[in-house]
């Protein structure tokens, strides 16, 4: 895979041909952030309720239906709208000496890791995963901060390969 | 290359620790003792004669307890390339350490631990964690330093590392590596008064003792109540009188604070002297407890240059290293992650050179000449610094009293602080090298081997991408909590640095991958050890 970077990175047209290279997640995953995401309704309602009852004065002050519609409502379009932008926001490649990133819908950040500075690779699959047939992709490096990546979402064969692929390319470069 | 098995050694077996052990341990243990027993104490209740005896009682028992159970249950021994250590008393763990993964081999020595004749060692890998790391407490001085001298013997004959002095492995090693290197720095008491003075943890300190005091206004003491009428507080007289001895208490708050600075600096770093022997650093200091310490410079992953207020102005820095692997805050004076004082104190003109004793692409690099960020870097300073006032002021004025729109008047200072962020915001790149420069109070520079980089990231926040910036972070193992990054850059800059960033590291890894190879191939030979 070529080095995305004839085209002046940074500008419009330089991340279309960037994006055009890269892969993407499993569409499916934002199915799973979905729900995770509709998960957190009920705990959200019930943090307005606790909130509600340690301010106000009588148990069930007025404001406290508007105040959990508002909050429900929030959460609700988080849940709905925020998977498929970071979906979009996903994308990255396994090149030919390292791994390319590129996330986040508020915060962009993009990141590098060569091949030769993993020091090893898991899957992860929780049961929302395995139910819809997706693995996490975990990338250990001995960094400090940008230490552990985690690339969500792929489809379960693809993450197998991907990890068998990159166990191989890793480096034993592990004196740090 | 690993030569031959040491011969059979006294390191064989499985020893104990000194039998002192169960006093240091007990002394240990009663700090964690001491909270619990105080409450159990005063719940049993009955006079302060009682209580007290309880509490001694309480706290002497279980600290002798558990003091002597890991006395007769701790056990260590060298394998010819491990260290092992088996501890516990009810939990039995079973730690083998890989000699060739240890990176920083220290024996620590408090007052009391010098006067009964008695040290502490502990090893440390790059891994960091709990998991790799061994402390043995307490073991006999003259043990301690020679199991360090073994360890560190055998670690090279493991690693291969090679001393242009040394040909072969051979077992006169564990004396070479205890005999002197090259020095690199001495510290008189002198230098270690201006580095105290200059510190800007002085100024933290007279925070800390103003804090301190409003503790003392908690205690049951009667201080004598300043006889003010209080309809009289609103003059202007009082209200300057207030000023005044708010005043004069933090002018006393700041010069006790650097008195103290001076004193703990001086305790601490006592005697200073750093040397480079073959392929570690080693070092001394501290007055009350000893520390030696030796880090081979192979885990070196940056070197911090440091410069607060003061030491700028006078041309003076401090150098840190970072090393691959987690310092715990135990020990020798609170250090946080992977930094270690490197040098505390040097003047700014020195600092290559040492740096170039440590990282040897640094030879004969400057560390000035640093480029500007983008100028856009400077409004966006300017936004973050005015926000806050502007936002306080205005909520201030709105929900308190209109006489807070006075904060306004703080705009001007915001604008300067403003412009000193961004100005103290640079980057470099030299051959092997990058550089990285933040702060305001405590001017950092960060001076990265490109051989040692990990990770690098792009990151841009959405007040970021309004101003066209974005911030390049490069990720060493270096165990601190801070991480070397270049701030608001322009984002193609960001985007060009990243890919050039890479590709050079990329380049450098190649060509020590292949030298290695051709290394291992040939016969062993003393060769420059390409770092």
């Amino acid at each position: 895979m070529s080095d995305p970077g004839v085209v002046p990175a940074g500008t419009a047209a330089g991340r279309e041909r960037d994006d055009a290279e890269l892969r993407r997640l499993h569409p499916r995953v934002v199915r799973a952030w979905r729900v995770t995401g509709l998960l957190w309704l009920p705990i959200v309602g019930a943090g307005v309720l606790a909130l509600a009852t340690l301010l106000a004065d009588e148990v069930m002050p007025w404001w406290l239906a508007p105040a959990e519609a508002v909050a429900l409502g929030a959460a609700l379009l988080l849940a709905l709208v925020g998977p498929p932008l970071r979906y979009r926001a996903w994308r990255f490649a396994v090149r030919q000496t390292d791994v390319f990133l590129r996330r986040g819908v508020l915060v962009h950040v993009t990141s590098i890791v060569p091949h030769a500075r993993i020091q090893h690779v898991d899957t992860q699959r929780g049961p929302l995963a395995r139910w819809l047939g997706l693995a996490d992709l975990v990338l250990f490096t001995a960094g400090t901060r940008g230490a552990v990546l985690t690339i969500p979402g792929l489809a379960a064969a693809e993450a197998e390969a991907l990890r068998d692929r990159l166990a191989a390319l890793a480096g034993l470069d592990d004196a740090v | 290359m690993p030569s031959e098995a040491p011969t059979a050694g006294p390191y064989d077996a499985r020893r104990k620790l000194h039998p002192a052990t169960v006093l240091f341990a007990a002394l240990d243990a009663a700090r964690a003792f001491f909270v619990p027993a105080l409450l159990a104490a005063f719940g049993i209740g009955g006079g302060t004669g009682t209580t007290g005896l309880w509490l001694v009682v309480l706290v002497a028992v279980p600290s002798v307890l558990s003091a002597a159970g890991k006395y007769l249950t701790f056990r260590y021994r060298l394998a010819p390339d491990e260290l092992i250590i088996d501890s516990g008393v009810i939990a039995r763990r079973h730690r083998v350490i890989p000699l060739r993964r240890l990176q920083n081999i220290d024996v620590k020595q408090t007052a009391v631990e010098r006067l009964v004749g008695v040290a502490e060692l502990r090893v440390e890998t790059a891994s960091g964690g709990r998991e790799t790391e061994a402390v043995l407490n307490v073991l006999a001085a003259d043990d301690a330093e020679a199991l360090r001298s073994e360890l560190i013997a055998r670690r090279h004959r493991l690693t291969g590392a090679r001393d242009a002095d040394v040909d072969a492995a051979s077992p006169a090693d564990a004396e070479r590596y205890a005999a002197p290197g090259v020095p690199l720095v001495r510290l008189a008491p002198r230098d270690l008064v201006i580095a105290g003075a200059t510190a800007n943890e002085a100024g933290l300190l007279a925070a800390g003792l103003a804090s301190l005091l409003e503790l003392v206004g908690e205690l049951p003491i009667q201080l004598p109540e300043p006889d003010v009428d209080p309809s009289a507080l609103t003059t202007g007289r009082a209200l300057m009188l207030a000023a005044a001895a708010v005043l004069a208490l933090i002018l006393l708050f700041v010069v006790v604070g650097w008195l103290v600075s001076i004193a703990g600096t001086l305790v601490r770093y006592w005697g200073f002297g750093l040397e480079r022997a073959g392929d570690e650093l080693r070092k001394e200091y501290g007055l009350l407890a000893r520390h030696t310490g030796s880090v081979p410079l192979e885990r070196v992953q940056a070197v911090r240059l440091e410069e607060s207020l003061l030491r700028r102005a006078f041309g003076l820095a401090a150098l840190k290293i970072e090393t691959a692997g987690l310092r715990l805050g135990r020990g020798a004076g609170g250090r946080r992650g992977g930094a270690e004082a490197f040098v505390p104190i040097t003047r700014t003109a020195a600092a290559p050179e040492l740096v170039a004793a440590v990282l040897p692409e640094a030879r004969g690099v400057r560390l000035a000449g640093l480029e500007r960020v983008h100028p856009r870097a400077r409004r966006r300073a300017a936004v973050r610094y005015s926000l806050p006032i502007l936002l306080g002021a205005a909520g201030l004025a709105a929900l308190v009293d209109p006489g807070w729109l006075l904060l306004l008047g703080l705009l001007p200072l915001a604008w300067l602080l403003a412009e000193a962020h961004y100005r103290s915001l640079g980057w470099a790149r030299r051959p092997g090298l990058l550089l990285a420069r933040a702060g305001v109070l405590t001017r950092v520079t960060w001076i990265v081997p490109l051989r040692k980089l990990q990770t690098l990231h792009v990151r841009a926040t959405p007040f970021q991408r309004r101003h066209g910036l974005a911030t390049l972070i490069a990720d060493t193992a270096a165990g601190g909590a801070d991480v070397a990054r270049v701030i608001d850059l322009d984002r193609a800059v960001a985007a060009r640095l990243l890919r050039e960033l890479n590709d050079e590291a990329r380049a450098i890894r190649a060509y020590a991958g292949s030298s290695l190879a051709s290394r291992s191939s040939t016969a062993s030979t003393s060769s420059e050890v390409l770092r």
